[in-house]
């Protein structure tokens, strides 16, 4: 239940075909669409070429050999000038291109096809048929291409472009299958296609109808490529005498036989050579730009922390109460392409030394964002916009880097959800303290090892040196999350972020861990912020708790009275939805109705209206700031406001 | 009593896994570690365990979605092998935990729910569209949904889905495997009633699969609490609730976080879950237990019946905290009612 980033994609509109939306993609990158524009002009002029071409290609007229091109000194007859038989160049060059783009492009289709079907049996069925098919690939991939092509071609008296195709196409096979395969070794384990079996669908209808729609895709970025590759082989047997017999025309042929008069006329084996270049160019360049629209994590991601301009009255809210840190009217902002998803607006809250404060909420509440904003950590591109987080007087949202750089691990500690993904996979445990105790707390060598070992006992783990040897892998998740508090806690931090530590793991483990957690933080007079979804949690860890709805705060205050007296309907409603131990039995569950709201289009007013039960005309129309309720107790409610309570009282 | 919907006789399924050096030994997971289940029809039976202990296997092999290594299922008192599986998917369908990864990202939802109809020639094919409409009626959904593809809808939505798949072929057992544990728990509750309110409908069966103790209590009306591929306790769900045999059964009910003032202490379990390719010899969970004593090492405890209706894995089911568990028994449900209003 990770809420870092506000769902976009279930509330993407669907535009058109998936094709279509690959193009606007494309043409949105310029490298790529220049590559689009290159492989249109090719593809228009192999089409066209009879239309185009001024001459038949093959058309001999030796009183014209040998003219140069245009910029050279030629005439508007011959644009390109013409080879030592007379043959005008232009039109060859036309029609080369035809015979390139269908002899490559048939190859690359016969290959794929061959590739995408033996790659999505070897594995599915996976077995024996998998090890031969796999095997015979490994095989011919050890085995040079080109020697092969040449064997057999040169056998072959009379080639045509059906012999040239087969010769270029079927050992491609083995690129697509392989890729082919190996997504279907990760799809085919997915739940989906195990339901698909459980209604019953026999395997080769999974294959074709579950399988296959999931796993094409890798097919055309590949295709592409091997066109690009495809169209030099193919040229490459031409130069070589292998390919197309003359007098039909070849890229390959005609720098052949341009080379013959290189000293003469240059540009006879040039111009081949810049067509051949120009169509892999843009081909690669479409197949690069594809690549990114079908795979969007391979677009590059910046991590880079922005400030927030000082306020001249950033230092005037000192307080009565000495509070570590103090988060006043925070909102964090995520900017999308097309629009700006407001993931935090005006979050208050107070936590005092040695405190635990329990932020509750539901995933898109804006719960992570918030702590990670503490702690500066926002991925890009979210950023803060407003408010002040203050620590210990100064605002965490205006310092400088460097300044936070020596906050975080020293004075503000966090821990995640997967302990296993925050440790690294290939050090020992013990390399791993050590290094975060001679970083964070300059431990002398000599002290290192028993330092280690006395933190690790203080998260109840019995037999340290075991741990210290060990790698995160070999230990189970609750293990790791308490080398991950042990680490947390070697600075002794004045404040600890809890992001959901124990939803990863099991209840009972769960129990071990938050006691263990409260044992240490009290221990050190640590305050605690403990982030989760369970409000049982927090009743039951925290002393103060915020509850967090859509980006909002729609209720905090000291813990017990939150939970033995709810004033905002949203908590009232989440602590009578959850099944408790203590439902007495055929008592139905309250269950709130409708959905999340979508971040990116929150409703006007406040945003728990659309399900709340008590919903008035003011709701749908004004967003309701927190309203005093109690003693430190509040709640963001019309139904708290002054003026209703007058109406309530009368 | 009548013959039960589905019953399961000392289901046995071992998965052989290679550690981790090269060449290394081949040692036998025993996932599910002999199963003895029954369920009856329009009955709820809770499986309640912790990650690893083999319930999510269990729902799976119950259903041959892999093949048992051993044991006997009979499904309306039939012993079923496994190439007659095709006779179980009309019968019996599986909700998942994961309702991102459950359903086929590039198949609209129409498509989704139309596929088992088709596999079976439930509907003639000019009724399919009407069938797949209402189905979505049935799970809560607008049946304008059928345009869409899964990632359009929102988690809950999703889930709605997968219950409508299981529904198509009018199942008597459906098998829910952590079917809202992924769900906000705003949303829970909804899927939780509409299952309910379906159950009651067309008299389903569920084997309901959770780690979460307080949802199972809720949906269920036996629980069988699983340890290390074995059941451990299996008893309804009122008597599970005032007087739990097991000692694992207590210490997870003490773990669960309560809104409430708690009564005792919480039990707290000592080290962690054993691994399931080296279980521990004799009770797999001695080493964790509070009150274990020299025979819990030797002798693995028989799943047996100390009380009427009530069966555990345990040496001393009956003897905690000094009195009869009769008694206890009784003041617990007093206790209960003295509760109530």
């Amino acid at each position: 239940m990770s809420d870092a980033l506000p769902t976009v994609e279930r509330i993407a509109p669907r535009e058109g075909s998936a094709g279509a939306r690959a193009l606007r993609g494309i043409a949105r990158r310029p490298v790529a669409a220049a590559g689009i524009l290159g492989v249109i002009v090719i593809l228009g002029a192999s089409i066209f070429a009879p239309l185009l071409a001024p001459y038949d290609p093959a058309m001999q007229d030796l009183s014209r050999s040998l003219l140069p091109p245009i910029w050279d000194g030629g005439s508007a007859d011959h644009i390109l000038g013409t080879d030592p038989l007379g043959r005008d160049v232009a039109s060859r060059l036309l029609f080369g291109a035809r015979n390139s783009l269908v002899i490559s492009v048939s190859a690359m289709l016969l290959g794929s096809l061959l590739g995408l079907t033996t790659g999505m049996f070897a594995g599915f069925y996976g077995g024996r048929l998998d090890s031969l098919l796999m095997r015979v690939g490994d095989i011919q991939l050890a085995f040079p291409f080109i020697l092969l092509a040449i064997a057999i071609l040169g056998t072959l008296a009379d080639r045509n472009a059906i012999d040239l195709i087969l010769v270029l196409g079927i050992p491609g096979w083995i690129v697509y299958a392989r890729v082919v395969r190996s997504r279907v070794l990760a799809e085919k384990e997915k739940e989906y296609v195990m339901a698909a079996k459980a209604v019953g669908a026999t395997s080769l209808r999974r294959l074709r109808r579950y399988v296959l729609p999931s796993v094409w895709q890798v097919v055309p970025v590949i295709a592409l490529l091997d066109v690009g590759f495809l169209i030099m082989m193919e040229s490459t047997l031409s130069f070589l005498g292998l390919g197309l017999q003359p007098p039909a025309s070849s890229w390959g042929l005609m720098l052949a036989e341009g080379r013959k008069n290189m000293m003469i006329s240059p540009w006879l084996s040039v111009l081949p050579g810049l067509a051949i270049m120009a169509t892999v160019l843009s081909i690669n360049l479409v197949a690069d730009g594809l690549a990114d629209v079908i795979d969007p994590r391979l677009r590059k991601g910046s991590f880079r922390r922005r400030l927030l301009r000082t306020q001249a009255s950033a230092e005037g809210a000192g307080g009565d109460r000495p509070s570590l840190l103090a988060v006043r009217d925070l909102s964090v902002e995520f900017p999308l392409s097309d629009r700006v998803v407001q993931v935090v607006r005006d979050v208050s809250f107070e936590i005092r030394r040695g405190e635990t404060l329990g932020i509750v909420g539901e995933s898109g509440s804006g719960k992570s964002v918030t702590a990670l904003s503490i702690i500066q950590l926002l991925d890009s591109p979210g950023r803060v916009t407003a408010g002040q987080i203050l620590f210990d007087g100064r605002d965490l949202a205006r310092i400088p880097d460097h300044e936070m750089a020596a906050l975080r691990g020293r004075r503000i500690g966090m821990i995640f959800q997967n302990p296993a993904s925050s440790l690294n996979p290939v050090l020992s445990i013990g390399y791993q303290m050590a290094e975060a105790m001679r970083r964070l707390k300059r431990v002398p060598v000599k002290r290192i090892e028993s330092e280690c070992r006395d933190a690790l006992r203080s998260v109840g783990i019995g037999d340290p040196d075991r741990v210290l040897g060990q790698y995160p892998f070999q230990l189970s998740g609750g293990m790791n999350q308490r080398v991950m508090i042990a680490m947390a806690m070697t600075a002794q931090p004045d404040l600890l972020i809890a992001d959901e530590p124990t939803t990863a793991l099991d209840v009972t483990t769960q129990a071990q861990i938050l006691e263990q957690l409260h044992e240490i933080t009290t221990e050190q007079d640590t305050s605690l912020i403990l982030i989760t979804h369970d409000i049982a949690l927090v009743a039951e860890h925290a002393d103060t708790i915020v509850v967090m709805y859509a980006g909002q705060v729609c209720e905090s205050g000291p813990a017990s009275r939150v939970v033995s007296d709810p004033r905002h309907p949203y908590t009232r409603a989440l602590l009578e939805s959850v099944p408790r131990a203590e439902l007495e039995a055929g008592v139905r569950l309250k269950a709130i109705p409708g959905e999340l709201p979508d971040p990116a289009a929150l409703p006007v007013g406040c945003p728990f209206a659309p399900r709340c039960p008590s919903v008035m005309d003011v709701c749908t129309e004004v967003n309701p700031p927190p309203f005093r309720v109690g003693s430190r107790h509040s709640a963001a409610c019309h139904l708290w406001a002054p003026e209703m309570r007058k109406e309530v009282v009368s | 009593m009548t013959e039960p919907l589905l019953e399961i006789r000392d289901l046995h399924k071992h998965f052989e896994s290679r550690s981790g050096r090269l060449f290394g030994r081949v040692k036998t997971v025993r996932a599910v570690d002999g199963v003895t289940l029954s369920i009856h029809v329009g009955e709820t039976l809770g499986l309640v365990g912790e990650s690893g202990c083999g319930k999510s296997t269990l729902a799976r092999t119950v259903l041959f979605l892999e093949s048992p290594t051993s044991g006997e299922i009979r499904f309306q008192g039939r012993q079923l092998k496994e190439d007659e599986a095709t006779r179980l998917r009309r019968g019996a369908q599986i909700v998942f935990q994961d309702p991102y990864s459950s359903l086929p990202p590039r198949m609209k939802i129409r498509n989704i729910l139309a596929d088992p109809l088709l596999i079976h020639r439930l509907v003639p094919d000019d009724q399919v569209g009407d069938r797949v409409r209402s189905l979505l009626q049935d799970v809560g959904l607008s049946p304008d949904a059928e345009t869409s593809l899964p990632h359009e809808l929102s988690g809950g939505q999703r889930q709605r889905v997968g219950i409508a798949r299981a529904l198509a072929v009018q199942p008597t057992l459906v098998v829910a495997d952590e079917a809202v544990s992924s769900l906000d728990v705003s949303v829970q509750a909804q899927i939780l009633n509409l299952l309910k309110d379906l159950q009651a409908e067309h008299r389903l069966a569920y084997l309901f699969i959770s780690h979460d103790l307080g949802v199972v209590k809720y949906m269920s009306h036996r629980i069988a609490v699983m340890y290390l591929g074995r059941i451990v306790e299996l008893a309804p769900t009122d008597e599970l609730d005032a007087w739990p045999l097991h000692p694992y059964t207590r210490a997870l009910m003490s773990a669960v976080p309560s809104i409430q003032e708690r009564t005792g202490p919480r039990i707290r379990l000592e080290g962690e879950p054993p691994d399931p390719g080296n279980p521990p010899p004799g009770c797999s969970f001695h080493p964790r237990c509070p009150m274990a004593q020299p025979i819990c090492r030797e002798e693995t405890p028989e799943l047996k019946e100390w009380l009427p209706g009530r069966v555990a894995a345990c040496h001393f089911a009956l003897e905690t905290t000094g009195s009869t568990p009769v008694e206890v028994q009784t003041d617990g449900r007093q206790a209960e009612s003295g509760n109530g209003p």
